[in-house]
């Protein structure tokens, strides 16, 4: 009887409850070795990978600079642009040279400007960099395309613009959010455009990107705004704000004071620190109007703006809220009345048993 | 007893291990499963992000880092550094000096040109009173910062300090020996401004043993695998508890626990629950569940946010003195925070809170240790007794081994395949030897540190907090190593 059938037959002895779980631990055993296989295969193959990215970064680094500064005036490519056309045409089939040739281009891209720029701009299409990207847009998974969507945007690929145009509703939040990238980041203030009919929501991520797109561009001439201030969807009404202190819109300021009224209570906040931000010295009246009325937080986002819209019959509407039950409202009352009626704050009476109030105007009175 | 009541005893026992150690196991795969999920959406999301956008922006929120300090006198002006290098525009550190007694703030004053001002704080959390006061740079350089001496309450109470003095949107509660990567910020604030239709109140990040790291001016430049085996095996339970589980936890919108050691805070809600108790040795779990008991009963849609990125690395204990202090206060903190809020246990009005992280966290974090215990007591008894099984037993525990091996290696490949931290040669082997080590190492520590902290809970009430002696992190210099 060979070792083996002792082995079976011993194991055989056992309930079955036992043989199942050495059953399971056999399986555990294998798993375990298999892991600790795929483990150092994984680490050399990370390794092994990250030094063909340094190595080929530092190849086509030297390739792109070449191809930069190889212009000659005669032809539209030079031969040695040619060449490293070719070259990188080749390299683009393989998916981690292409991912590496498109980081390097979009790096030089942003370090660079004017006929430089443009010449990334051109190799991107020239070594058919532009194909992948388009296909990206085709993927089914949904990551894929917002790279692609992202890459096509980052080099300015007008090309596309329909089959990316047409996907601005996509029910995806991440596709719609770099749809609209793409669109300002090709038409600056124009490509807000879909901020007109607008359904979902825009995210403060999405405005800050947004933002930092029209910053980027070349028009400095801002759209009307009005529209958006007015708009359904509270999001655009956010963005609209930001755009109105951003860019300095003093325009809309009809609009701004109307806000005021808003349902939202965040939006009348915004809207407050924007009037304060433009100096919209008109909307003071309304805002002192309405200040009992309003919420704590209104009033304290007033008070912050109110030293720069001050004058001397804003004194009584001082002199009332320097015992408001708000810590910054109290503060910032006091600050500004020993700024601006030093006479009138020294006769504030402080009784020694209110220590709060008291510590409060102790610590005006000498900063 | 006659020998069938023992039987039928032996039998009753035996069944409840099982079935307790099968929820156990199904509980880790349902949440290794979830968590592998999570943790590939969110690099999906997150491999094309442009994070320097926000660091020009005029309109990113303001964010506040809170460190307090208790004698941290070696380490303390590097790490002040580290807090001050981050890329984000619209940020502030404020340290809160607690009451140390070493040189901790006269270090602060000559390294950062500090001198007192005068400043009105807005007491909206009772704290323990200003001692020194309030310092600030006279260097243009170091506007950023802010120190405040103060009389020693503890972190939960110079954490408070912290959020009454701050005026920023969000605030970092952050362990001042920690350091965070440059770009914690703007990946620990994006889940709070991405988020339209739920109020996210707090994020948590990852954090990392920095031991045997390099470190250079407050900056993290080299990544190491430390040496000594107590450090390997925390190395391995803290990707395994931070890649594996609180993803999941994540994942699920039932995160109990944010590190208190790097954690983002919505300072308005964690104000208007009162802050940190300063009553509880766990303050970091504590306020976790009264801010998700708040948003709960105001019924207002929340999420707490979890960054899989490695942010923030911290010092581990180097010696199983400490080592067995810190986790016999973390055993302590959670047993007063399920204690103080046994409310929410089972009760369907704090809906996944009160009906699954409660009671996840009290059948396997709080009794788990004692249910252990109580199983090698048993076990002992049985071999003792001449009862054990040893065919059963045998398997297992090779049984019970291999599974948490598997679980480790599945932990690791998560960490290679996302973030690969330890890239050098050899790492691989060492961290593979960790794993089949920590079982019979790290694990019966933990165990005997849960025991003593159930021990000094029940009958050691005065016991506090421990000291961690700060050894300093590596400063040497960088060999042949890539810079982070």
């Amino acid at each position: 009887m060979s070792k083996y059938q002792c082995f079976i037959e011993y194991f055989e002895q056992f309930p079955l409850v036992i043989q199942l779980l050495w059953v399971i631990s056999g399986f555990f055993m294998i798993t375990v070795l298999v892991l600790i296989s795929y483990l150092k295969m994984l680490r050399s193959y990370l390794r092994k990978e990250e030094e063909k990215t340094t190595k080929y970064e530092k190849e086509y680094e030297l390739s792109l600079l070449t191809y930069l500064f190889s212009v000659n005036e005669v032809d539209e490519v030079s031969p040695e642009q040619q060449l490293i056309i070719d070259q990188l045409k080749t390299c683009s089939i393989d998916k981690l040279k292409r991912k590496i040739l498109v980081s390097l281009l979009v790096k030089l891209k942003k370090d660079i400007s004017g006929e430089m720029s443009e010449s990334i701009k051109r190799l991107y299409s020239q070594t058919g960099l532009i194909g992948y990207g388009i296909a990206q847009l085709k993927s089914n998974q949904w990551h894929v395309v917002v790279k692609g969507i992202r890459e096509l945007s980052q080099f300015h690929s007008i090309e596309v613009y329909n089959e990316i145009f047409n996907i601005r509703n996509h029910s995806n939040r991440e596709i719609r959010k770099e749809v609209q990238l793409y669109l300002v980041s090709l038409f600056n203030f124009k490509g807000l455009v879909f901020l007109d009919d607008l359904k979902t929501p825009l995210s403060e991520w999405d405005q800050i990107q947004l933002l930092d797109e029209l910053h980027r561009g070349e028009t400095q001439e801002t759209p009307n705004i009005i529209p958006w201030l007015r708009s359904e969807n509270k999001s655009v009404v956010f963005f609209a704000l930001k755009l109105a202190k951003t860019y300095n819109q003093f325009d809309v300021k009809n609009t701004l004071i109307d806000l005021l009224l808003h349902k939202n209570k965040e939006v009348r906040i915004q809207v407050i620190l924007t009037l304060g931000h433009l100096n919209i010295v008109a909307s003071k009246e309304v805002l002192k109007r309405n200040f009992n009325q309003s919420s704590q937080e209104e009033q304290v986002v007033f008070f912050k703006i109110f030293e720069n819209l001050y004058d001397n019959n804003d004194e009584s509407f001082l002199l009332e809220h320097i015992r408001h039950k708000n810590f910054d409202i109290k503060l910032k009352a006091l600050s500004m009345l020993k700024k601006f009626s030093i006479d009138t704050f020294k006769n504030i009476e402080v009784l020694p048993t209110d220590i709060a109030y008291a510590k409060i105007f102790k610590f005006v009175e000498n900063n | 007893m006659d020998t069938g009541s023992t039987h039928i005893l032996i039998y009753v026992i035996n069944i409840f291990f099982i079935v307790y150690t099968l929820t156990v196991v199904g509980s880790y795969v349902i949440l290794g499963a979830l968590s592998l999920f999570e943790t590939i959406t969110y690099l999906r999301k997150n491999s094309y992000v442009d994070y320097k956008q926000i660091l020009s922006s005029t309109v990113a929120p303001s964010i506040s880092i809170i460190a307090p300090a208790y004698n941290e006198s070696l380490n303390i002006v590097d790490n002040v550094r580290s807090l001050l290098s981050n890329y984000y525009a619209n940020y502030d550190v404020t340290i809160i000096n607690d009451g140390s007694t070493d040189n901790s703030l006269e270090k602060l004053i000559e390294a950062y040109d500090l001198e007192c001002i005068d400043y009105l704080i807005n007491e909206q959390i009772k704290t323990q009173a200003l001692r020194a006061g309030v310092f600030k740079s006279t260097n243009p350089a170091f506007k950023k910062l802010t120190v405040i001496d103060k009389e020693n309450g503890g972190k939960a109470d110079a954490l408070n300090v912290g959020l009454n003095i701050s005026k920023s949107d969000y605030v970092v509660c952050i362990d001042v020996d920690c350091l965070l990567l440059e770009d914690a910020l703007q990946k620990m604030i994006k889940p709070f401004l991405e988020t339209t239709k739920i109020k996210v109140i707090a994020a948590g990040g990852v954090v990392r043993i920095a031991n045997s790291c390099v470190v250079k001016n407050g900056r993290l430049l080299a990544v190491n695998f430390p040496k000594k085996l107590i450090e390997k095996t925390q190395v391995l339970e803290y990707i395994r508890a931070f890649l594996l589980s609180r993803m999941a936890w994540s994942r699920l919108n039932g995160l109990l626990i944010i590190s208190g050691a790097f954690g983002l805070f919505d300072r308005k809600i964690t104000i208007e629950i009162g802050g940190y108790d300063t009553s509880t040795i766990g303050e970091d779990l504590e306020i976790i569940v009264r801010m998700r008991m708040h948003m709960e009963e105001q019924n207002i849609k929340y999420k707490m946010a979890y960054i899989p990125d490695p942010l923030c690395w911290t010092e581990a204990p180097d010696n199983y003195k400490t080592f067995i202090s810190q986790r016999n206060r973390w055993t302590r903190g959670t047993i007063e925070t399920l204690q103080k809020h046994r409310k929410i246990g089972l009760n369907y009005k704090y809906r996944l809170l009160g009906l699954l992280s409660y009671p996840y966290w009290f059948l396997y974090e709080r009794i788990g240790p004692v249910i252990e215990t109580i199983g090698i007591v048993y076990l002992t008894t049985l071999v003792m007794y001449q009862k054990l099984r040893w065919d059963y037993a045998f398997v297992l525990f090779i049984l019970a081994y291999l599974f948490t091996v598997l679980f480790s290696l599945v932990a690791i490949l998560t960490e290679e395949h996302t973030f690969h931290q330890y890239k050098d040669k050899g790492i691989g082997y060492k961290m593979i030897l960790t794993v089949l080590l920590e079982p019979f190492t790290l694990h019966p520590l933990i165990l005997y540190a849960a025991i003593r902290g159930n021990w000094d809970y029940l009958f050691n009430k005065n016991k506090r907090w421990g000291t961690m002696i700060r050894k300093g992190f590596q400063k040497s210099k960088v060999n042949n190593k890539k810079i982070l």
